[in-house]
């Protein structure tokens, strides 16, 4: 609420003021066409002789009328203005939140998809603006109103007012707020529930029919299906009861307000002719007033989504030096690792014990180890967006740091994403002012221009049209050439290969070293394919070097080696 | 933008019962608003005129009654139509189920599972809302506006032709206005949809952007795009949002019309105060229903699109099904071909998915042990392994087990026989032991354990807080592709079934975690049929027989040895993948 809420309700409480005044305006120009209407026809009852006695409250009609749709018109393109307004804040505010932390986000939070999540948060945000916000704040404003213009005439019947339209502005949303609030977590859970359901059938489809345990899942299913079902249905139980309610007080507000009405006639304090208008504007308030519980009972779901959106925030963060002072390098550095320990916060073990390794320049360096050996680790140290505990990565002399990414190093990463814009346009991703010339030389060493070539719209091309337009080796392509874009004397490559066939990945990694002649490149690799192109085979386990030395030294010497390489290519194993 | 609609009423069980109920009660509820809208007219006339408040006491009443009983109404008629959406969500979610498990296995790879899930959740609940409001909708924007509107006209002739003319007005700007904001949205839909996606891409790109070492500056990027998608949506709502002021205008211009008639004519004196007043009340009343139905466009524009699918998808695969199903015998398996010791047999079998020929006229009879299926990519590997999973039924040809025929191999006493191990296996959100025992729900923990030390798991297990017991997947604990690979082995190898089916099983592993895993196969699985398809050529040498596929034909049959003597298609292959040195 402090963070996502109060600061951009004050940033903007000019604009949503003025969207709170035309909401206002719209239910008092409806009230009022119905109450100068009631009018107009009592006073035409009494048969004036002249008829410019109700000319005012025939302007006013027609007057009320037209403004009766201008204001909600006027209020709903305020409002989505102010709200797409906050949303942009949102956005920025989000980006900065999750930028430091970009590559530890997705084991912090154990799911895939938590960016999704949270991007669809700040979406949801909006509704608490527009269909909870502005309604309840004009809402207790007309209520506000209406009950002003009744004390101004008699203070006890302000009192009846207050407390019967109160039930209908607060009881009954306060109420519905409680209730619904129960509802919303057990509706919660029980879609969890079911969703998880659908998900493990179409995941597992085929362990559930071989586990012949099929039956058991559609039970399951169907069983999920009906709580949910009779949760929806009590919901709709307690909006019948509150709906009922609210009509039975209103339509008594309506009886209430007419014996009042006359009553004042009869003291004399009021006019006959305003009988039917008190009345029939009392319809048309109750009426607007009514929605109140709806927008108070969706508070339950923002609150979840805020509490997500918190959670986005670290207490302690690995802050990265934000002074990086960048020294010049010489146009090709060397590679140190000297004595170099990394553990990720949460953990005790050592990621990376005590590294030490020299690469030199224009060397060809493949990694190899199983997972959680410490080789995509080893992989981010080298490319400084993670800082040793202990221990230094240098460039010649200088500490690696993460500001010679795309000066002196460039990365590709394990699933490198292409954003959804043209080709050309992710390649500029890499640099931004790459020329046109440019682009097409890094694309053709990528040996991507023969295809580009045939598309209409050339390095044009949007990377998603009508589906997916590229397969899998092409995107990885792309991707490389966005990197050799950035010229870069060390490039480091994160499986670059897995997914595709052998067919596939060994032409990809000859175009890929062949592009990268001149250049040191870390190959992070789990097939020991084009282990004979490389200079150096290096094997990480518990964050040691197992095994380092070049193909042919390897071969030759080393039986787990051997045996690995013949397995891979096929003799034997 | 093309999204199919079916713009009918929902057709499902109960909605014949369901509007043949709400009819008659939308009749008597028109006839109580007119009576709502008549005695408080009446009131409010003789209070108006002076007559004491004791007196029409009657009146009061009978508007509160009326008043009552109508909104009474409203709510059966809710009520009744939620209770028919309840029934059709139920309905429809299980359906949809029985459809995903009778359709093909690439149906769902296609359509994608989180499509499909956000189809059975969200779609299911967008049809849900249709059926809950559009039946209510649109029998009362029939009935209620035009009772009113006969009911104004035998009072007062011209305030009903005024509300009857505003109508088509109303309708026809609604419509033109509609239009003109569809056609804008049109217009710029490519550009839009680019800029509300933006943010959702560059979060997902954000790991690729902070390599690049542009994540810092992609912030002013996102703020440009932001100040776009602003002027852009906001012109776009413009427009969007003059129909619903179309509705609200020419409504309430035609009551203003209406009262200012009804003025002028009872100074003539040729109408009386009490039809003036009633007919007042009325005219909110007449435009009601049409307003609402406006306010609901979104909720039936979603719900028509949902059930079009849903309803597309259930007839699908219910002709899928009676189509394969037809020429399948009915005879069961008798329990002497159903052993291992059946001989599998392929009869001119051919998948045909799409227009492409997955397996082409394919033939042969298969010996136990241990089966290679190799060849090079879409040659047909997987589609073979698919349909012996039963996951996909062949267009023609017979399958052969023991003297039992049949066309495809998705019966469950096949089902009984095998274990299917994929590349990527899923693994369900629950623990470790249950994950094991999926296939066999009754083993206990005694016996998982023994398994867990045979696959070689029992060190992982050990660092795990609660062992065994320990929640696994998705919200739990992530496993590598090798340990997902071991629980698989796992499952296959607890609920002791005789035949495995194997899908790369290694492709995407590390080379070294590939070799402990092989190890772990070929001693587990080592009796075994075993049938495995891959491009990995180091499996050959553990084969008792090879299959080479090309184009869904067997290009080469025999063992090793025997294929590599003879120099055919296989010794080809395996000669170029061997003999690559670079």
């Amino acid at each position: 609420m402090k963070t996502w809420i109060t600061p951009y309700m004050m940033h903007y409480k000019g604009r949503i003021g003025i969207n709170i005044l035309f909401g206002v305006l719209g239910v008092a120009s409806g009230a009022m066409l119905l109450f100068v209407s009631g009018y107009l026809i009592s006073k035409s009852a009494l048969q004036p002789q002249n008829i410019m006695l109700v000319y005012v409250p025939i302007v006013a009609v027609r007057a009320f009328s037209i403004s009766q749709a201008v204001f909600p018109y006027l209020q709903k393109l305020v409002g989505h203005n102010v709200v797409l307004r906050i949303l942009s804040h949102y956005r920025n505010k989000l980006y900065d939140i999750i930028e430091p932390q970009a590559l530890v986000l997705k084991s912090r939070f154990q799911t895939g998809d938590i960016l999704g999540i949270v991007a669809e948060d700040i979406e949801k945000l909006q509704d608490f603006y527009i269909r909870t916000l502005f309604p309840a704040v004009t809402s207790v404003v007309v209520y506000g109103i209406i009950i002003s213009v009744f004390g101004f005439f008699d203070l006890p019947f302000m009192v009846l007012m207050l407390a019967l339209l109160g039930i209908i502005v607060f009881l009954v949303p306060l109420f519905s707020y409680f209730i619904m609030k129960r509802h919303h977590v057990a509706i919660k859970q029980k879609r969890a529930t079911l969703y998880q359901h659908i998900t493990d059938a179409l995941f597992g489809q085929l362990d559930w029919m071989v586990s012949g345990r099929k039956q058991e899942l559609f039970a399951d299913v169907e069983t999920d299906n009906d709580t949910l079902l009779a949760r929806e249905n009590n919901v709709h139980r307690w909006h019948h009861l509150r709906d009922a309610l609210m009509r039975f007080v209103s339509g008594g507000i309506v009886v209430l307000t007419m014996i009042w009405v006359d009553g004042q006639v009869n003291e004399g304090a009021m006019s006959a002719t305003v009988i039917a208008a008190f009345v029939l504007m009392m319809f048309s308030v109750t009426d607007a007033l009514m929605p109140t519980s709806d927008a108070i009972e969706e508070v339950p779901a923002y609150v979840d989504s805020l509490k997500r959106m918190n959670n986005l925030h670290v207490p302690t963060m690995n802050e990265q030096d934000e002074a990086v002072v960048e020294h010049d390098l010489s146009p090709h550095p060397v590679i140190h690792l000297k004595n170099v320990s990394y553990h990720y916060d949460a953990s005790e073990d050592q990621v990376i014990d005590d590294m030490t390794l020299t690469i030199q320049p224009g060397h060809k360096l493949a990694l190899l180890g199983k997972s959680g050996s410490g080789k995509s680790t080893l992989l981010k140290l080298v490319s400084g967006v993670l800082t040793p505990n202990s221990g230094h990565i240098q460039l010649d002399s200088t500490d690696m740091n993460a500001a010679y990414l795309s000066k002196y190093v460039s990365v590709l990463n394990q699933q490198p994403h292409l954003f959804n814009t043209t080709i050309a346009n992710n390649i500029r991703i890499g640099r931004a002012d790459a020329t046109e010339d440019e682009i097409i030389s890094v694309l053709d060493q990528a040996q991507l221009m023969d295809l580009i070539q045939t598309l209409p719209h050339g390095i044009h091309t949007q990377m998603e049209e009508m589906g997916k337009r590229f397969s899998g080796g092409e995107r990885h392509r792309i991707a490389f050439a966005r990197l050799l874009i950035q010229n870069t004397p060390i490039i480091l490559l994160d499986e670059p290969t897995t997914g595709l066939d052998p067919l596939t990945e060994q032409n990809l990694l000859e175009t890929m070293l062949g592009a990268a002649k001149d250049k040191t490149v870390i190959l992070v690799t789990h097939h020991l394919a084009g282990a004979e192109l490389m200079d150096d085979i290096m094997f990480v386990e518990n964050g040691r070097i197992k095994l380092y030395g070049s193909h042919e030294q390897l071969l030759e010497t080393n039986d787990y080696y051997r045996t690995l390489y013949q397995m891979d290519s096929g003799i034997h194993g | 933008m093309k999204r199919t609609r079916n713009r009918g009423l929902p057709r499902y069980a109960g909605s014949g019962l369901l509007h043949g109920l709400l009819i008659p009660l939308t009749i008597i509820e028109v006839a109580a608003i007119i009576a709502q809208a008549f005695f408080l007219a009446r009131a409010v006339t003789f209070l108006f005129k002076g007559t004491p408040i004791a007196e029409i006491w009657s009146d009061v009443g009978f508007f509160f009654l009326a008043f009552i009983l109508r909104y009474m109404i409203t709510h059966v008629q809710t009520m009744l139509a939620e209770r028919f959406a309840a029934k059709t969500a139920r309905m429809l979610r299980n359906e949809l189920m029985r459809a995903y498990f009778g359709s093909h296995l690439f149906f769902i790879q296609q359509k994608g599972v989180g499509h499909l899930v956000t189809l059975t959740m969200d779609g299911v609940d967008q049809v849900k809302t249709y059926a809950e409001i559009i039946s209510i909708r649109m029998i009362k924007t029939f009935i209620v506006p035009a009772v009113i509107g006969v009911y104004i006209f035998t009072l007062d002739v011209a305030s009903a032709v005024i509300l009857v003319v505003a109508v088509p007005i109303l309708i026809m700007f609604m419509i033109l206005l509609g239009k003109a904001a569809k056609a804008m949205a049109d217009k710029q839909y490519e550009t839009y949809k680019r800029l509300s996606n933006h943010f959702i891409d560059s979060l997902k790109g954000l790991e690729t952007l902070v390599f690049l070492g542009r994540s810092k500056k992609h912030a002013e990027k996102i703020n440009q795009v932001n100040t776009d998608y602003r002027t852009a949506t906001m012109r776009t709502l413009k427009v969007a949002f003059l129909s619903s002021f179309a509705l609200d205008f020419f409504g309430s211009l035609s009551i203003a019309f209406v009262a200012v008639g009804l003025g002028l004519r009872l100074i003539e004196g040729s109408v009386d105060l009490l039809p003036a007043l009633t007919i007042l009340i009325l005219a909110p009343e007449y435009f009601a229903p049409i307003k609402q139905v406006g306010k609901d466009y979104h909720a039936t524009l979603d719900g028509q699109v949902a059930m079009a699918e849903i309803d597309g998808l259930i007839a699908d695969q219910g002709q899928n099904k009676n189509d394969l199903h037809q020429h399948t015998p009915l005879a069961e398996l008798s329990e002497a071909s159903s052993r291992l010791n059946a001989t599998l047999a392929f009869d001119d079998v051919t998948v045909e998915l799409n227009g492409n020929h997955l397996l082409n006229h394919m033939s042969f009879e298969m010996q136990k042990g241990w089966i290679g299926i190799i060849g090079p990519s879409g040659s047909g590997k997987s589609s073979l392994i698919s349909v012996l999973a039963g996951r996909l039924q062949p267009t023609s040809g017979t399958i052969r087990i023991g003297d039992d025929e049949r066309a495809a191999l998705d019966f469950p006493e096949w089902f009984d026989q095998i274990a299917y191990i994929p590349q990527q296996p899923y693994i369900f959100p629950v623990s470790l032991a249950d994950n094991i025992r999926f296939y066999a729900p009754d083993a206990t923990d005694e016996q998982i354990e023994g398994i867990v030390g045979q696959i070689g798991l029992a060190d992982f297990v050990k660092t795990l807080p609660n062992g065994i017991h320990e929640h696994i997947g998705e919200g739990g604990r992530m496993l590598s592709g090798g340990q997902e690979q071991r629980v698989a082995i796992a499952r296959a190898l607890l609920s002791d079934k005789p035949i495995i089916l194997l899908d790369e099983p290694t492709a995407h592993l590390d080379v070294e975690t590939e070799y402990e895993i092989k190890q772990v196969m070929r001693d587990v699985f080592a009796h075994k049929h075993v049938i495995l398809a891959t491009h990995r050529l180091h499996w050959m040498n553990e084969m008792d027989d090879i299959y080479m596929l090309d184009a869904g034909q067997i290009v080469d049959h025999g063992t090793h040895q025997a294929l590599i003597e003879k120099q055919g298609a296989y010794y080809e292959f395996i000669h170029w993948k061997g003999g690559r040195k670079l």
